[in-house]
């Protein structure tokens, strides 16, 4: 018998009180309202739409790099390299049309996304050595399409995707809507709730016989779809795309997850909470961006901001497990 | 065989008036003891009889409420396992925690207080040869890696490590558990070697007959109290039950007859897993509850982790309504109509940071949905109706079910696996353990409501309280072997004497 083993006399009290990650959330909210306000320009329509604008691209990324960390596989290194294919693709193909080339595009990342989730999933692969893998494996694939060189297209279908209804991009709209759909999927059906399962305890839900290896896929699928909409969003705005298009995605769509609060270690997150952190790390870019500090400060505020939310994260939850 | 102390020589060690409870439960009370220089003291009792506690207050684990631990004439100040390594107290306990992936010497060296800081490779592998050849594993050279050895050879490596520290006392809790004979004969010649030496031995077991060759005293202790020190001499296997039965339980139900219109079962035959099950075949039917009763190795938890897909290594057949149950996969077990309840709920069982309704709602989502699309409202009232068949209060859903006490805990993870249209065997390994009078006795009603309903029950446990008042059917094992089978008449002293006389000669 040990002490943890013995009889509770009683269970304890419902927790009402906000945690550490909310106070802090709303602190660092409530800083950048005040410096907002002390910075010109910076609460105007304009600068509203750029802020979307800038979290756009990483933010669809991100909403997909959510799945997979819920379902406890920490981070996927290969997105960038995955992300520059699909815009390869996508412009190679424009000759059969927008529909047709965003579907080959589609086609591509999901396929090489969601094989790594097979390796994941059904042999129980470490996955941040799986994704490095994958990613020189998927650089490779992107130099040697290009032959190393910048792909152009040979007719432009892709217009429509740089357009602006309503004066904000396209893409700003995709990433509400796959949002709406990610927080749908992770809240209201078998798959999303599985994911929540697996990632909080993968040898409880093995046990429980959850078909592990096929929600791993499904997550990582899901993950590759939405690499593959920043992959042509990327390849859309400029035009032409070489094996270094993806550049710091990768991580980038990684910090936007951890900035929402998003366990790394699974089990915890939603779509909505990378949304906002999306949207943070970009309202700290403009602010900066704003009062003339340079890209450096600006990416090491952005570095801060996910050093800062990943211990709030830890804290909570190393206090909820006592 | 060396004797006890001679008279008028104070013993090594002397446990005095130890006195250990949790949370307001005494776990061991008052208990006294002496080991006297080459002796080998056994420490015997059922499950909950306090002996783990007794090994963790002399070990430096567990802190005594009251009560002292004199070695060598000196009060003993054991705040902490280094502190106790300091004293000259070596613990080799139930898990090996040699590391494979190290050399012997390595292992050796390893956890070692005394050990300087930067070692002298040439004198510590001069050291450990000696140290092997006092457990007689000569053959084996320092660089070895333990991957290479078995795992009685890696047990031998664990107790020439505790012995490496110049241990005055070395305790040994259930080193035999999961050994062979032939590796179990090693242990033992090690352990005498040990004593002769003029250690101080304390051996705790479940094997009794095991305890009677080796021991020279035996201490019983029973609901946290001492029975009895008897030398061992004095003693056979069944006055040894007794004392630690005291009374023996008595059936409580008489087997029930299987319901005439349940006809299905499930239906195992030569089941094996390597090293740990020889070759199990039963036929659990239907609407009884079949109870496997062994200890740790006995391969009765074995049995139940390779039904359920959880031994990758598992052979044999299974078959449940007729149909065949896949081995070495969970999910396929599942799908076949396969719920276990692990003996481990932490870490094999529940979600703990999820809530208590997301645990209990975890493995039947599917039937909640429509094409994966959970219906609106649906969660809330199957997880209401399974509260109340769980007997967990419905305003803790929402709450994490690690803010459960651990008795609801397990009441959420058996509940878990009942009322679902899609299971129809149940395993439960230990389904009580750690688990407080009141929700052991509603889990049983959860198991015994189980098997009305028509699934197959299948248990293992060590507790023969539980084995008797549920089982319609009690299997006996002991080191990967069925003993015997009981249907009805069972008493708590056969149970026993299957389960723990490991008579190796026989």
């Amino acid at each position: 018998m040990t002490a943890a083993e013995g009889p509770v006399p009683a269970e304890p009290a419902r927790r009402i009180q906000p945690d550490a990650l909310d106070i802090g959330i709303a602190a660092v909210v409530v800083a950048l309202v005040v410096a907002g306000a002390l910075t010109d320009r910076f609460f105007s329509l304009a600068n509203a739409r750029a802020i979307l604008a800038a979290a756009a691209s990483t933010g669809i990324t991100a909403i997909g790099a959510t799945l997979v960390m819920i379902a406890g596989s920490a981070v996927s290194l290969a997105v960038a390299q995955t992300a520059s294919v699909v815009a390869m693709v996508f412009l190679a193909t424009q000759q059969l049309g927008l529909a047709a080339a965003i579907l080959l595009g589609l086609l591509c990342g999901v396929a090489i996304t969601a094989l790594q989730g097979a390796v994941v999933g059904f042999w129980a692969a470490n996955p941040i050595v799986t994704t490095i893998a994958a990613g020189f494996a998927v650089g490779g694939i992107a130099t040697w399409i290009s032959g190393g060189t910048t792909v152009y297209p040979r007719v432009a279908a892709f217009d429509g995707l740089n357009s602006t209804p309503l004066g904000l991009p396209l893409a700003v709209y995709v990433l509400l809507a796959l949002t709406a759909l990610a927080q749908w999927v992770l809240r209201r059906t078998t798959v999303g709730k599985r994911l929540y399962l697996l990632g909080e305890n993968p040898a409880a839900a093995r046990a429980a016989g959850l078909p592990v290896a096929w929600v791993t896929v499904a997550a990582w699928a899901f993950f590759g779809a939405c690499i593959a909409l920043t992959g042509v969003f990327l390849a859309a705005f400029n035009t032409s795309a070489t094996a270094g298009l993806g550049g710091t995605l990768s991580l980038d769509a990684i910090a936007a997850v951890l900035a929402g609060g998003t366990a790394i270690g699974g089990g915890h997150g939603s779509a909505l909470r990378t949304l906002g952190g999306a949207v943070l790390i970009s309202v700290i870019s403009d602010l900066l961006l704003l009062r003339g500090f340079s890209t450096g400060i600006q990416l090491l505020a952005k570095g801060l901001l996910v050093l800062f939310v990943v211990i709030a994260v830890h804290v909570r939850s190393a206090r909820g497990r006592r | 065989m060396s004797a006890a102390a001679p008279d008028g020589q104070p013993p090594l060690v002397s446990v005095e008036g130890l006195t250990r409870s949790f949370g307001g439960v005494p776990a061991v009370r008052a208990v006294s003891f002496a080991v006297g220089a080459g002796e080998i003291h056994a420490l015997c009792g059922h499950n909950g009889a306090g002996k783990s506690t007794v090994v963790k207050m002399l070990s430096g684990q567990l802190a005594p409420d009251s009560g002292r631990v004199v070695i060598g004439g000196r009060p003993a100040e054991l705040g902490s396992r280094q502190a106790a390594q300091r004293l000259g107290v070596a613990l080799v306990d139930q898990e090996l925690s040699v590391v494979p992936a190290l050399t012997v010497l390595d292992n050796l060296l390893l956890g070692d207080v005394t050990a300087p800081l930067v070692s002298r490779r040439r004198a510590a592998a001069a050291r450990c040869r000696r140290v092997l050849s006092d457990v007689g594993l000569d053959r084996l050279r320092p660089e070895q890696p333990l991957a290479e050895l078995s795992i009685g050879e890696r047990q031998l490596v664990e107790i020439a490590r505790a012995l490496s520290q110049n241990a005055r006392l070395v305790i040994l809790d259930e080193p035999t558990a999961t050994l062979s004979d032939a590796e179990a004969g090693h242990v033992f010649a090690a352990i005498r070697r040990v004593a002769a030496r003029g250690c101080a031995v304390i051996y705790v077991s479940h094997r009794l007959a095991e305890v009677l060759e080796l021991c020279d005293t035996v201490t019983v202790l029973r609901d946290g109290r001492r029975i009895a020190t008897t030398p061992a001499s004095e003693l056979t296997v069944d006055g040894l039950i007794v004392q630690m039965l005291g009374e023996a339980p008595r059936r409580l139900t008489a087997g029930r007859e299987p319901d005439p219109r349940l006809t299905h079962a499930l239906r195992i035959e030569h089941l094996r897993v390597p090293g740990r099950l020889a070759d199990f075949t039963l036929t659990a039917p239907a609407g009884r509850i079949c109870a496997l009763a062994g200890q740790l190795g006995s391969g009765a938890s074995d049995v139940l982790r390779a039904l359920a897909g959880l031994h990758p290594q598992a052979t044999g057949r299974a078959e449940l309504r007729g149909r065949p149950v896949p081995l070495r996969t969970p999910a396929g077990a599942a799908r076949a109509g396969v719920a276990i309840a692990t003996n481990d709920r932490k870490s094999e069982g529940l979600f703990l940071g999820q809530s208590v309704a997301a645990n209990l709602l975890a493995t039947r989502l599917p039937a909640l949905a429509t094409a994966g699309v959970l219906r609106a409202r649906g969660e809330q009232r199957a997880a209401r109706s399974l509260a109340g068949l769980a007997g967990v209060p419905d305003r803790r859903l929402s709450d994490l079910v690690s803010t459960l006490s651990g008795g609801n805990q397990q009441k959420v993870f058996v509940g878990r696996c009942l009322g679902r249209d899609d299971v129809f065997a149940l395993l439960l390994d230990e389904p009580t353990r750690g688990v407080d009078i009141g929700g052991r006795a509603a889990i049983h009603q959860m198991l015994r409501s189980a098997a009305d309903a028509g699934l197959a029950v299948l248990f293992a446990s060590t507790e023969l309280e539980e084995l008797l008042e549920l089982g319609d059917v009690i299997v006996t094992m002991r080191e990967g072997r069925v003993i015997a089978r009981y249907e009805g008449g069972a008493d708590g002293a056969a149970l026993m004497r299957d389960m723990t006389h490991g008579d190796r000669a026989a």
